[in-house]
């Protein structure tokens, strides 16, 4: 066969062609996730640290009341004051100006001098609370300051006036006394979907762990091969093809009444870590079953001639040799509790909980996020900020199965 | 003498395959009785149904009578469990559990329920002492059984069967995955072990079957074509076919 | 001799061993049983609530099934559920995302499995991995600040305005990103199964390393390809949240248009959910029906397309 130069030529430029082309194809998955990556981190970030793990969701207000007698001094400013921050030399309180991440104008308590009379305040608002002390602290917003003046006329101050941090303090310098202080709490931090995030991986792996585990054993290592056991079997991998959001429904409608049972009134937390139970068994009976499958015959061999029943056999030598197959599964499973978002939305509610138990509606990280995105205001930032958490977490447990499984592959023999 | 076992009509099928073919033989007690033959003869096939080790493979079912103590093995009211407690075995490749020298010869003993750590340390030290293992051993008890080398895996696994105390030990080929001087070793316990036990070796080896053996059975294609003293079979064997192969013409 | 196993062996001892090995073989069918049968509870359970307002005396009044089936209209302020448009926006959405993402993938993966260098084709499997990895609703937050971005920048382009980018394109957008590492990882793996000797025939013939990889090895690992794509096109079915952050929830259709607001059958179903009773929270049971009719409909379809398509390979 004559092969022409042209010909040739051709046919290493189209071959040319068609390698750039898979190139370019693998290129656009890195580029989406940089940009992915890129947005997500860029938007967030800003919100990432302490007091967003800290901090409660919702900001609790407060009326609280300056004790009588105790009233103005003269306050030096402390040197290691941020020069943003305004100090009132009278009253011994620095306040400070902020943004909320819904781009409010806030103002801040910065610092509070020990012998002021912020420090000494008592609660008002009704409640079990009311007359506890409850002193300004750092961090809180201040809303709004009564005083009264030197006319002896009732004043007030603050961000209720649209007033800036500069402009209280200079308020506050004419006021002769201090009356209340309305404070709020800072708001917008996940605590309490983090722990509703910790519930559910430890009662859902409660649940699906030993069942899993069972299973898989009761596949791999007793059951004999039929009809009845391949039904089985199909069953679990169907399982896998189920789209989260079917899950919902199932939980609301199979498992609602189980929760019921313990005083449930609501879609709570013991429902969904139950319907996240049932998604993961088909994850960690897999993961098992793939790490029963490597322990070698012998060992299983050598256990029963030595007169061990299959029972012993495998709880001293086939399930301790299979640990590392199911720690995988585990990881993976907790992996898919942090992102799982469509189940537990029918199951668990969309309302953050401050304080969740497992009997109350609360949200998980990712729930959490769908919650301060479907409103009437998508908080970006906010969501930006869980979702570099949940990104950073899965990043981790993904680099932990990879080591765990390379791990695996060089055991037994 | 004594019989250990008493083997009636044995028929072996693996779903439609005929693995053994009408086996009638008796094994002395406190003898080492070497089956030798070609592979795939069924030697080792034979040397699993005596502690019932084919019950594991889905498809295979056994005809035929096993006696081993007046007592039919394969009698349905027969406890598997507590027969291989009577008849142990050491297996091709040596296969310690991933676990402590310790508690590989302990384990036998703690299934069956022996919680008392005297008693567990005092059978650990014979077993490993009559498997000549203990001098090697005894400062690293407490360390992985994977660190040992392969004869020493091998006797710590002979080790681990006598703990057990059995009747009988079974083994199947226990020095080809061995070398010569390890396997010297293990040969010289075995001609120890025979005082107390009695052994059936499954071996590829004519030489050892003729070292170590009392008895010899030789199996061709499922059936046994020729059982005698090993001295008679060596020497004088009444079959062609089982003279061929000790000379070496086929197999 | 006191410490000798065989004077410790006892009857009793024994039967207490066989009893626990029995319970616990119990146990394990019994947990393997129950895994097992999780499937027939979940389809059984919704069946039975799908089904209930389609059947006379029904407390908020019987609906007419064929009307919800074949409806045009979902509006919930007027009592009036129809999922057949639905369905075909749900079709076409994920349809389109494997329009768009299939060969983008089957590209992907032959790069990673037959030309990359070794160290680039570890870096994109960890990039595809990663991929996957990423829950659906970190997608949604992106789906929601980017993607819309990127249509309504296209839209302006043709001079059309977009309900703040939320529409068919960008939920086809969307499941695209989401079902790629699905369908890579799966090709990689087709791919990388396919016999050297196959390669190495085509190689003596004279074909290059390229032609012998688009003509032989991906034809090779076809049946392997398109299984990808069925597991990829399944995920597109199923994925609710991030799709309902980003599709807007038209009332009535079905949606051509790609820059029109589409309604899936997902995102319909989790469509204000928060403040919902009565009907209209049962009626999401149908959806649900409908939801693993479509799934199970075209997985039929596809597999026995795949099997004709394997037949001739």
């Amino acid at each position: 066969m004559n092969v022409t130069k042209k010909q040739q030529r051709q046919r290493t430029l189209k071959d040319a062609f068609l390698n750039g082309l898979t190139a370019f194809s693998s290129m656009l998955s890195v580029l989406v996730l940089t940009i992915l990556l890129g947005y997500v981190f860029s938007k967030g970030i800003g919100l990432v640290n302490v007091d967003l793990l800290r901090n409660q969701y919702w900001s609790k207000s407060a009326i609280v009341a300056v004790e009588e007698g105790t009233q103005s001094g003269t306050f030096e400013r402390p040197e290691d004051l941020p020069k943003e921050a305004v100090w009132s030399e009278k009253w011994g309180i620095a306040l400070i100006d902020a943004v909320s991440h819904e781009k409010q104008a806030l103002v801040l308590v910065e610092r509070v001098d020990e012998n002021s009379v912020f420090a000494a305040t008592v609660d008002t608002s009704a409640g079990p609370n009311q007359g506890k002390s409850y002193p300004v602290v750092p961090g809180l917003q201040v809303q709004k300051i009564d005083f009264t003046d030197q006319q002896g006329n009732a004043n007030f101050t603050g961000m209720l006036a649209s007033e800036t941090a500069e402009e209280m303090v200079h308020a506050l310098d004419q006021a002769v006394s201090i009356r209340s202080v309305f404070i709020k709490t800072p708001g917008g931090g996940i605590r309490g979907s983090l722990i509703a995030t910790l519930y559910l991986i430890f009662v859902s792996l409660l649940f699906a762990l030993p069942i899993g585990v069972a299973s898989a054993v009761y596949l791999n290592e007793i059951a004999k091969k039929n009809r009845f056991n391949g039904l089985i079997r199909s069953g679990i991998e169907t399982l896998t093809g189920v789209p989260s959001i079917v899950y919902g429904l199932m939980g609301v409608s199979v498992l609602f009444p189980i929760t019921a049972a313990f005083g449930a009134t609501t879609t709570n937390i013991l429902l969904g870590s139950l319907t996240l139970a049932i998604i993961l068994l088909p994850t960690i009976i897999r993961s098992t079953e793939e790490a029963l499958l490597v322990v070698p015959q012998s060992l299983r061999d050598a256990s029963l001639s030595l007169g061990a029943s299959e029972t012993q056999t495998i709880f001293k030598i086939t399930l301790p040799c299979a640990i590392p197959g199911i720690l995988t599964g585990v990881l993976l499973s907790i992996g898919r509790i942090i992102g799982e978002s469509a189940a537990l939305i029918y199951t668990m509610g969309t309302f953050i909980n401050d304080s969740p138990s497992l009997l109350s509606q609360g949200t998980s990280l990712a729930v959490h996020i769908w919650s301060v995105m479907s409103g009437e205001q998508p908080n970006f930032e906010l969501a930006c900020a869980i979702s570099i958490l949940i990104l950073v977490f899965v990043l981790i447990l993904n680099l932990t199965v990879k080591l765990i499984s390379r791990r695996l592959n060089k055991a037994w023999y | 003498m004594e019989n250990c076992f008493e083997i009636e009509n044995l028929n072996l099928y693996y779903g439609e395959k005929q693995a053994l073919k009408n086996l009638n033989l008796s094994i002395r007690k406190n003898c080492v009785t070497a089956l030798i033959g070609p592979s795939g003869c069924g030697k080792s096939t034979f040397l699993r149904c005596l502690n019932r080790m084919n019950d594991l493979i889905e498809g295979c079912r056994i005809e035929g009578k096993i006696m081993i103590q007046g007592v039919d093995i394969y009698d349905p009211k027969t406890n598997v469990v507590d027969l291989r407690t009577k008849v142990g075995m050491v297996f091709q490749r040596p296969n310690p559990f991933p676990m402590s020298i310790f508690e590989n010869v302990a384990y036998g003993p703690r299934c069956q329920g022996i919680k008392d750590r005297r008693i567990l340390k005092e059978i650990v030290e014979n077993s490993l002492k009559q498997a000549a293992l203990y001098e090697e051993v005894h400062d690293r008890l407490h360390e992985s059984a994977m660190g040992l080398s392969g004869g020493q895996q091998q006797r710590l696994c002979i080790a681990r069967a006598i703990a057990m105390e059995p009747e009988v030990i079974l083994m199947d080929e226990p020095t080809s995955a061995l070398d010569p001087i390890a396997t010297s070793k293990i040969e010289e316990l075995i001609e120890e072990l025979k005082k107390s036990y009695s052994i059936i070796i499954v071996t590829h080896s004519m030489q050892q079957a003729s070292r170590v053996s009392d008895d010899t059975a030789f199996f061709l294609l499922g059936e046994i074509v020729e059982m005698d003293t090993t001295r008679m079979i060596f020497n004088q064997p009444k079959d062609k076919r089982t003279e061929d192969y000790i000379t070496g013409r086929f197999g | 001799m006191e410490t000798s196993l065989r004077h410790q062996r006892n009857a009793e001892k024994l039967k207490r061993k066989m009893r626990i090995d029995k319970a616990f073989k119990y146990l394990f069918f019994l947990a393997a049983l129950l895994s097992g049968s999780c499937i027939l509870l979940i389809v059984l359970f919704i069946l039975i609530k799908g089904i209930q307002p389609f059947l006379p005396g029904y407390r908020y009044g019987q609906m007419d099934l064929l009307q919800f089936l074949f409806g045009t209209m979902w509006r919930q302020d007027q009592a009036v559920y129809g999922v057949g448009y639905i369905v075909i926006n749900t079709l076409i959405s994920a349809f389109g995302a494997l329009l768009l993402s299939f060969p983008i993938s089957v590209l992907t993966a032959l790069f990673i499995a037959k030309i990359a260098p070794r160290k680039l084709s570890a870096m994109l499997s960890t990039v595809v991995e990663l991929l996957a990895s990423i829950p659906s609703v970190v997608y949604g937050v992106f789906a929601a600040g980017m993607i819309v971005k990127l249509v309504k920048w296209l839209a302006s382009l043709w001079g059309i305005s977009t309900a703040g980018g939320s529409s068919l394109l960008a939920v086809i957008l969307l499941l695209a990103i989401m079902i790629f590492p699905t369908i890579t990882s799966m090709a990689v793996t087709a791919i990388q199964a396919v016999d050297h000797e196959l390669e190495l025939g085509s190689l003596a013939l004279g074909a290059t390393k390229t032609q012998t990889n688009f003509k032989v090895v991906l034809k090779s690992a076809k049946s392997g390809i398109f299984a990808g794509a069925i597991l990829g096109l399944g995920r597109a079915f199923g994925e609710a949240t991030a799709v309902s952050m980003v599709a807007g929830n038209k009332l009535f259709g079905p949606t051509f248009d790609l820059f029109d607001i589409t309604r899936t059958l997902t995102s319909t179903m989790l469509a204000g959910l928060k403040e919902t009773t009565g009907l209209d929270y049962d009626i999401r049971f149908s959806v649900g029906i409908v939801l693993m009719a479509v799934i199970l409909v075209s997985n039929l379809i596809l597999n026995a397309v795949k099997e004709k398509v394997g037949n001739h390979g």
